[in-house]
């Protein structure tokens, strides 16, 4: 261990807004000592800050031609690159401790994640969602004819969930490109990466770094949040249902109000993926979607759909794949829970047993002296939520299509599917998924691993931020006739 | 009844005393432990999946606790369940068909469990007392343990003024109100017993009326069930200075009893018993004799070091046709004269936008 001792401000607030009272905590990590400042919030600071964001965006942001922006942000993410970057080492040092997770997932996963936000991915997401992306500059030509210009909002207010690390940042970025200033709530349970983030760009270019809020608090501070819903244009919510309800209940309607809540993932396996040659491979992937991040992300599976016809049954399936999270439990073990979570699985594992004992057809296989994973193999197909953290359903099916029928009534909340499956069944499938309201279909092995340019639980990732203003043919035509030298 | 019923029964009567001592608890209850891997196939089954048989169970530790789910899931009864006397059930809302139940081939073990610790804990100074019930009593619910309990204690215990106040249209206030007021006059000590969010209901209605009362010396408050939020401890405290001002009943002449629909045995707080003993007032829960309480650690289901808080499950000898090894859903910590109770474990709470199973199965009761 050594000897350094860092200082490190759990928040971001412009220059010249001052917080005089912090309450500080301790933390011992690989690389030394660190003392985290989180500031005592008043409404008025809520206030302030925002204010003096929203005035560093009005005069600079809101007028940085785009590719600079862009530039700007990929260089911050270069150095996020570097493994010797000082922030990133700190980010490596801290997360395993403020999260929970394993250190080695957090290196490898925040790495993969911050490649994200390269140039050429920060092009992709705007390509992908705008004909032209220089209408967040000025007004361009519309294929219809006419013009038009984007805006995005003044300020929006972005409300963190703590469960991935870095994952606030993808939302910061969005909020980037579309040239507005950010007030990031941010929950203790990660409140680091939106902060560690805006210090880089803050080391890129200061003036920018200056329309960005990061300020941490228990959500349900009712004045706090008061004041940063005036504050803002938009509001975007991550978190439970609960937590979206709580704040869309207070929006005010002339606001944007943009939530991801609840969502539930799951995997299906074909009968080509349990070939002799294959299975292995299968299996070790869908055990990499369970284990990072412990399902805590959305992304990842709760339910795994198992066909039938394989060199190794759904059955035999299970099994492995039990055999394979204890060798992750080896190598990265999950983080510690509270006692809700335990007790979630215990319930959920004696849920299964005593359907056994009654009769159902089902197996469940789990860590012997703790929580540590499950796999409860069910013969009949069905749906069935997972507490988290290293729990899995496996369901035997003669096949997916059919499997694909009983999701529809969960439609409301289904997101990904990780699919391993022949190409000639992959958009036959695909199509399937879709009308069940699936809206993102990848690789299994990949599924916390969402690509830039998704379409955020089927929506768009900016064009959902900003407000369009159109110069119609006619006032073109129009202006025509006014030139003096009209002929 | 099996022969091999009525004897466990038989042994297990002659033991419920104050003076079981450690070895007797070992030794009946590896006795009962054999009994219903025996005759509780469910349990049984239970058991071999974890491994635990009488042959490799030496200790009373190592019983298989069985979840309170396990009384909503699976038929847990030794006897034939349609020979029994009673079956008690939990207080489930959403899906009356998963009620938890515990089925009573007879009675008189649990009368007899539920009697002398009554006795010691509630009225350690005196034979009986003038008994006011505001929670529905045996006749209004014969599925609830509860009521059998409210029952018992105003039949074994009460004088002749008690009463229950509890009808199908509510809480009798005024009836209340009469009934505290002659005490006050004729000097008359009142047990009030109830669930504790039947008193919510009456202190609203008392101060509303604003009404106070003086109750005479040797008045005492019975409540059970608690406040099922995380913040228990503090609204019971809220709850007890209520009583103190609306009542003039001191806090040490309030009890808090602990009893679960899934044992046949209930636990107090030890207030009153140690205030008419000489000794400090103690406030820590305790069982009789024959209940042994371990606190476990949530994740591996193995006792937490003293001190620590875990999950409470409860070895319970009376429980002979069911388990007698529970395992609950309540939090809780061991003290020096006991344990404390600190609430129930919320449904898991997924830490980010992931949903968790408690909340679909929510969602799914709520589409319908």
């Amino acid at each position: 261990m050594s000897g350094v001792s860092e200082v490190l401000s759990m928040y971001r607030v412009p220059r010249e807004v001052s917080i005089t009272e912090c309450h500080e905590e301790n933390i011992e990590t690989e690389q030394g000592s660190f003392t985290l400042k989180y500031p005592v919030l008043s409404p008025e600071i809520v206030v302030d800050a925002a204010r003096k964001a929203q005035n560093a965006r009005d005069v600079y942001l809101a007028h940085l031609p785009l590719m600079e922006v862009v530039e700007k942000i990929d260089r911050a993410i270069q150095k996020w690159l570097d493994p010797d970057y000082p922030l990133r080492r700190w980010a490596e040092a801290l997360l395993p401790i403020l999260t929970g997770y394993h250190s080695d997932i957090i290196r490898l996963e925040l790495k993969r994640y911050m490649r994200n936000f390269r140039k050429k991915e920060l092009l992709r997401f705007l390509d992908e969602e705008f004909d032209h992306p220089g209408m967040l500059d000025g007004f361009r030509p519309r294929k219809s004819g006419g013009m038009s210009r984007a805006y995005g909002p003044h300020m929006i207010f972005h409300v963190f969930s703590g469960n991935v690390p870095g994952v606030q940042v993808w939302s910061l970025i969005m909020g980037l490109l579309v040239k507005s200033a950010a007030l990031g709530k941010t929950s203790l349970a990660e409140p680091l990466m939106p902060v560690l983030f805006s210090m880089s760009l803050a080391e890129i270019d200061e003036r920018l770094a200056e329309s960005i809020v990061i300020l941490p608090w228990k959500g349900g501070e009712v004045e706090l949040e008061a004041k940063a819903m005036e504050a803002c244009e938009a509001l975007i919510v991550y978190g439970s249902d609960e937590t979206v309800e709580a704040y869309r209940h207070r929006v005010p309607i002339e606001k944007r109000f943009l939530s991801y809540g609840h969502k539930i993932s799951l995997a299906m396996v074909g009968k080509e993926a349990l070939t002799a040659d294959r299975y292995e491979d299968t299996l070790h992937r869908l055990a990499a979607d369970i284990a990072i991040y412990d399902q805590q992300s959305c992304l990842a599976p709760q339910m795994v759909y198992v066909e039938s016809g394989g060199v190794i049954t759904p059955k035999d399936f299970s099994q492995l794949l039990a055999c394979e999270l204890e060798r992750y439990e080896k190598k990265w073990p999950r983080s510690a829970l509270s006692h809700e979570e335990a007790m979630a699985i215990h319930k959920m594992r004696n849920q299964a047993v005593f359907a056994a004992i009654n009769g159902a057809d089902v197996n469940v296989y789990m860590s012997e002296m703790n929580t540590a994973w499950t796999v409860i193999f069910h013969r009949k197909a069905d749906f069935s939520g997972s507490p988290l953290n290293r729990t899995i359903h496996v369901f035997a099916v003669d096949d997916l299509e059919t499997a694909a029928e009983t999701l529809t009534r969960f439609r409301r909340y289904l997101q990904s599917c990780g699919l391993a499956v022949g190409p000639e069944r992959l958009f036959s499938l695909s199509e399937r998924l879709g009308t069940c309201g699936l809206n993102r279909i990848c690789a299994i092995g990949e599924m916390n691993r969402a690509k830039p340019g998704w379409h955020h639980d089927g929506r768009f990732n900016l064009l959902d931020l900003v407000r369009f203003v159109d110069i119609e043919r006619t006032a073109e035509m129009l202006a025509e006739q006014y030139d003096p030298d009209v002929e | 009844m099996k022969k091999d019923s009525e004897i466990i029964i038989q042994k297990i009567m002659a033991h419920l005393t104050d003076t079981l001592g450690d070895e007797d608890f070992q030794t009946l209850a590896l006795e009962l432990f054999r009994y219903q891997f025996q005759y509780n196939l469910p349990y049984k089954k239970f058991c071999q999946a974890q491994q635990k048989t009488p042959l490799t169970v030496s200790d009373w530790r190592d019983i298989p606790p069985i979840s309170i789910q396990g009384f909503k899931a699976l038929t847990l009864s030794c006897e034939p369940i349609e020979d029994c006397e009673a079956v008690f059930m939990t207080s489930g809302t959403t899906n009356p068909e998963k009620r938890g139940r515990h089925y009573h081939p007879t009675l008189k073990v649990w009368d007899r469990s539920m009697k002398g610790p009554f006795k010691d804990f509630v009225l350690p100074d005196r034979e009986r007392i003038t008994t006011l019930v505001i929670s529905p009593t045996e006749d209004q619910n014969r599925f609830s343990s509860l009521a059998r309990y409210l029952t018992n204690a105003v039949t074994h215990f009460g004088t002749a003024r008690s009463r229950t106040f509890f009808t199908e249209n509510g809480l009798d206030v005024d009836g209340v109100v009469n009934a505290l007021r002659q005490s006050e006059e004729t000097g008359d000590p009142v047990l009030l017993m109830g669930a504790t969010f039947s008193y919510v209901h009456l202190l609203d209605a008392l101060q509303e009326k604003d009404d106070r009362f003086s109750l005479p010396k040797g008045s005492r408050i019975f409540d059970t069930g608690g406040f099922k939020g995380q913040s228990r401890e503090v609204e019971m405290e809220a709850l007890y200075q209520q009583f103190e001002e609306i009542f003039g009943v001191k806090r040490e002449m309030c009890i808090n009893m602990y009893g679960m629909t899934e044992l046949s045995s209930q636990m107090y707080d030890q207030t009153i018993r140690t205030k008419f003993s000489d000794g400090p007032v103690i406030f820590d829960k305790k069982g009789p004799a024959w209940v042994r309480t371990v606190v476990l650690d949530p994740n591996t289901l193995t006792p937490v070091q003293p001190g620590e808080i875990g999950v409470l499950a409860h070895y319970d000898l009376a429980n002979w046709n069911s388990c007698l090894a529970v395992l609950t859903e309540d939090l809780g910590i061991e003290k020096e004269n006991g344990f404390k109770l600190l609430g129930r474990i919320k449904g898991s709470e997924a830490r980010g936008c992931s949903i968790a199973v408690d909340q679909l199965l929510s969602a799914n009761a709520i589409q319908g």
